[in-house]
């Protein structure tokens, strides 16, 4: 089937770019979700060569099309319509594609690691915390807690390329569950762990290793803990031949046969490949800043200082330990700790700077806890979330750690332990106290300044594009949050409040559904009138059940007789479990649609179960909503 | 216990105000009452409960009473489906 041509068809009877708010899909269905719906000829769309059946539900449109055809129209009907979809990688690189290569690179290593952020940050800030703690009571290691604890701090670390994985499958659009079995392979338990790696190599174990290619060549048969570049070129590869396989491979037989080349290539070329020649570049950098400290007058330790959170975007540093045991056990003193140090400090100055200084809300809140992780030495989220994004933030983080890793290379500041930097880096300083704390002090200063004065916010356009479907609802004032209180009701509509027992229906009027209040509305809109659950919905919309965590059932019945209008009018927001918060929007209906029809607008909003309380207080006459209108007396 | 069946006759199934009449008339007994539709039961007191089953005309549903009163309860509440639902 054309499936262009199914898309353009459909894309005509929703009512064109202007009335579509955002295209998503499933297995099988294609959901649409619309600024008005009946300006939707669902009559027309069934009739389109290759829909199967249309059906709206809780303002979704939903299009169903069949496994193995609803993702190929779905990708026309985003070229079509020109909408970005969140986790389509083609859209956005077409975006991109003016930039030059490195930049598109970066970019696409950060669109990866921010939806991760969270993951990271709160691991680093346990493992810096808990690091540190064990530096000052050492006895602490051997407490069942610690130990706990510890497997939080560094699960997302040794599963890191599984949530590298899912995150760049989505960025490169292709199945995240494939994606996440990429990452998978990579740190299997069946691999020798790659952080056991050079202490198997000192023991003089063998590295178990494998004959690949029909037997052209070995690898080590290690894994890829902490890793992220090769776990990014390797699900960029799977998406690159999962979308290859999908143009070529019939509809038929898509679902098995994609799937299963996608991961059997990936997979081998991952392990025998990407991996192999990745761990080789590791090892040459890896000998090669070994050499670089070697230079004199501090001028070593500043070049390593610079390029440091480089090899952190390489996820290379994890080796590093290696190059201060060595240190250790030559003179006793880690030189290699301050430069770190340095490096990771002054990336947090950067960032601390990015966040005082940026006025997007959401981005100070992220740039903020990502750069205490850093003070206490753990960089990947101020590195990734922040600063490699901007690219300035790095670049002055870099200049930074040069300078302090000088400062400490002249101060012949050494460490007498490893595993912690940062804040926590004095409890292993203890000879160069002083000392240490200028040398932070200096990258941090220097970073900081720098950071502060680059730093300027872009427009984003993510964000403009996010605003414009916020327009549509312009007439629906949004409204402040408000701390509920318990036993209370907050009006959930614009209108005039009269006692339950003038409500024009006897039903309601006599109290069998409970007491309450009826509400006259002077606007469409019903707002949740508490914080609370959804208990019950109808498919005729016009009717909400919602209870609150203290037990409290209230029933949002929207005009009188109105079941017979059979939802024509009405909309809902909400369905059926959700939990919802005051003020939320939750329906929206009709008066002009309710007075056409014949009918009273009079809403009974009633305490369901008024029998389990003493009375009820309520408050008559003109009401905005969320002025509280009921309260209950136990 | 005791149970009987019964297709739901009125237009609107059960909603608000036949909910509320229903909760109503089974509130007086002492006995459990409850109504199946499908795999979902809930308590016929609950009026909440019995309006998120989103019962329509058409559909059939069991109701079994169990209790001191069952016997009496089970003929009025039957009494009351074929009347009001």
């Amino acid at each position: 089937m054309d499936y262009r041509k199914c898309a353009q068809e459909i894309y005509d009877l929703v009512g064109k770019r202007e009335n579509l708010i955002s295209a998503a899909h499933c297995a099988t269905r294609l959901r649409l979700v619309t600024a008005d719906n009946s300006k939707v000829n669902i009559k027309k769309l069934e009739d389109v060569d290759g829909v199967k059946g249309v059906f709206s539900s809780n303002g979704q449109l939903q299009i169903i099309l069949g496994t193995g055809t609803v993702n190929k129209v779905y990708d026309e009907f985003l070229s079509i319509s020109g909408m970005t979809a969140a986790t389509k990688a083609d859209v956005k690189a077409a975006a991109a594609k003016k930039q030059p290569l490195p930049f598109r690179m970066v970019k696409a290593l950060g669109d990866v690691f921010v939806p991760i952020l969270p993951a990271i940050v709160a691991a680093g800030l346990i493992m810096g915390l808990l690091e540190g703690m064990t530096k000052i009571w050492p006895d602490m290691a051997n407490s069942g807690t610690y130990q706990i604890f510890h497997l939080f701090s560094n699960a997302a670390f040794v599963f890191l390329p599984i949530l590298v994985a899912v995150s760049a499958a989505r960025v490169f659009g292709g199945n995240i569950f494939l994606g996440a079995v990429i990452g998978m392979i990579m740190v299997h338990t069946d691999l020798v762990n790659a952080w056991s790696v050079a202490g198997m190599l000192e023991a003089g174990q063998q590295i178990p290793q494998a004959d690949v290619w029909f037997g052209l060549y070995k690898i080590n048969l290690t894994g890829y803990q902490g890793h992220v570049i090769p776990v990014i070129i390797a699900v960029w590869f799977m998406s690159f031949i999962e979308k290859r396989l999908h143009k070529i491979v019939p509809e038929m037989i898509d679902l098995f046969v994609t799937p299963l080349v996608t991961v059997l290539v990936t997979g081998y070329l991952t392990l025998t490949i990407f991996g192999p020649v990745f761990a080789q570049l590791e090892e040459w950098v890896l000998i090669g800043v070994q050499w670089v400290i070697t230079i004199p007058w501090g001028i070593g330790a500043a070049i390593a200082g610079a390029i440091y959170p480089l090899t952190v975007v390489c996820g290379i540093h994890h080796m590093y330990n290696t190059v201060e045991i060595g240190m250790i056990s030559n003179t006793g003193l880690n030189t290699w700790m301050p430069i770190a140090s340095s490096a990771n400090f002054a990336q947090g100055g950067a960032c601390f700077a990015v966040a005082l200084k940026t006025k997007d809300k959401k981005f100070k809140s992220m740039a903020l806890p990502s750069s205490f992780s850093a003070f206490l030495g753990i960089t990947e989220p101020a590195i990734f979330g922040v600063n490699l994004r901007l690219m300035k933030p790095l670049i002055c983080g870099m200049i930074g750690g040069a300078v302090g890793a000088a400062v400490g290379s002249m101060f012949g500041i050494g460490a007498t332990a490893y595993g912690v930097t940062g804040l926590f880096g004095f409890l292993i300083t203890t000879k160069f106290v002083w000392q240490y704390a200028i040398m932070l002090a200096v990258s941090f200063a220097v970073s900081f300044t720098l950071s502060w004065i680059t730093h300027k916010d872009k427009p984003r356009e993510e964000d403009a594009e996010a605003e414009a479907p916020a327009e549509t609802a312009a007439e629906e004032p949004a409204l402040p949050s408000i701390t509920c209180e318990k036993g209370k009701v907050y009006a959930p509509i614009k209108g005039n409040v009269i006692p339950s027992a003038n409500i024009p229906d006897e039903t309601f009027a006599a109290g069998v559904l409970g007491e309450g209040v009826g509400i006259e509305p002077e606007l469409g809109v019903v707002y949740a009138p508490f914080d609370g659950e959804i208990s019950s919905t109808t498919d005729t919309k016009h009717a909400i059940g919602i209870s609150s965590p203290d037990g409290m059932e209230l029933l949002i019945h929207v005009g009188v007789n109105t079941v017979a209008m059979e939802g024509d009018g009405f909309e809902l927001f909400c369905a059926e479990g959700d939990t919802v918060k005051a003020g939320q929007k939750l329906m929206t209906f009709s008066i002009d649609k309710i007075k056409a029809a014949g009918y009273s607008t009079t809403t009974a909003v009633l305490i369901t179960n008024s029998d389990d309380y003493a009375g009820l207080e309520i408050k008559e006459g003109a009401c905005n909503p969320l002025d509280c209108v009921i309260t209950i007396k136990e | 216990m005791k149970s009987f069946t019964y297709t739901i006759t009125d237009p609107v199934g059960i909603h608000a105000r036949p909910a509320g009449i229903l909760v109503k008339a089974v509130k007086p007994f002492q006995s459990t009452c409850k109504i199946t539709k499908g795999e979902k039961t809930v308590d016929l007191r609950k009026l909440m409960a019995l309006m998120g089953m989103g019962i329509k005309c058409g559909d059939t549903v069991e109701v079994t009473i169990e209790g001191a009163d069952e016997d009496t309860a089970a003929e009025t509440i039957e009494k009351f489906f074929k009347e009001n639902l």
